[in-house]
């Protein structure tokens, strides 16, 4: 299946009722389904079942989030906003206090894409680093 | 100063998001980016979240023709039950606010914590959020 039919498909099923259910076999480790259990008897969740679902549902969902955006600086590479932009939005979201010092995130994204595969650095590390470089400097 | 779990958008930000010739475009995108990188490293860390009435404001019609691949990033309706209702009609009471503005108040009051909000309208979600005693960041569009 070509990757934006499959992409197409993944978002119906995540978008579609959850009308009927499917055996499936799954093996899962013993420790995790012993904390299930216990999770179900404290009264967190419904059921074992429940959680392997909910946490199925939200990996799918965080797979589909990264294949849209995939997708669509595939057609639009001008839209992608670098990893200081990313940085940015997470300070900003964060309330972080070193949101007000865009120069110094810029500082932390050049250090991290200097030592890092483009594209894997992640920007919790620049906003971290940024907080370092604000930190050393105000000593 | 927390990351947050749920990110609200008001009209401003849906408008920047759907609009690849907005000039806030890049800026929304970046902080889809946020949510998406934190999500992938732990499934569900960040709900993004739209209030009904602002996406009728912006119109935001998730089932249009041609509606492009940013349409559907996981930005999820939070509907005007009859929770939501009650809470956004004493907003609009007590504050005089617009629909949208109290629906995306009452969100923000449900919402899992810590919240954040993006929003072109600063001043009056920071009211809104103080009338409501909750502790929201509220980000400029």
């Amino acid at each position: 299946m070509p990757a934006d039919d499959a992409l197409g498909r993944l978002l119906t099923l995540l978008d579609g009722s959850a009308e009927g259910t499917a055996g499936t076999s799954v093996r899962l480790p013993a420790n995790l389904r012993e904390a299930a259990t216990v999770a179900v008897d404290m009264g967190y969740a419904l059921s074992a079942a429940e959680l392997t679902v909910k946490g199925l549902h939200d990996v799918l969902e965080a797979v589909a989030q990264r294949a849209l955006l995939d997708q669509h600086y595939k057609r639009h590479p001008q839209d992608r906003p670098s990893l200081a932009e990313v940085a940015q939005a997470a300070a900003e979201l964060d309330g972080d206090p070193v949101a007000e010092e865009p120069a110094l995130i810029q500082e932390a994204a050049a250090l991290v894409e200097e030592r890092e595969t483009p594209g894997l650095a992640r920007p919790d590390t620049v906003v971290m680093i940024a907080n370092l470089l604000r930190w050393s400097r105000s000593a | 100063m927390m990351a947050p779990r749920s990110v609200v958008l008001d009209n401003e930000a849906v408008s920047a998001l759907l609009d690849p010739g907005h000039t806030k475009h890049r800026r929304m995108l970046a902080r889809i980016e946020v949510a998406a990188s934190r999500n992938l490293v732990r499934a569900g860390a960040v709900e993004l979240l739209v209030p009904t009435s602002v996406r009728v404001e912006a119109g935001w019609d998730r089932q249009a023709a041609g509606a492009a691949p940013v349409n559907r990033l996981r930005v999820h309706d939070a509907p005007l039950d009859t929770a939501t209702a009650n809470q956004a009609a004493r907003l609009r009471r007590d504050l005089a606010v617009s629909v949208a503005d109290a629906h995306v108040g009452a969100v923000l009051a449900a919402a899992a914590k810590p919240v954040a909000v993006i929003t072109s309208d600063v001043a009056d979600l920071r009211r809104i959020a103080g009338h409501l005693g909750v502790q929201a960041t509220i980000v400029a569009v």
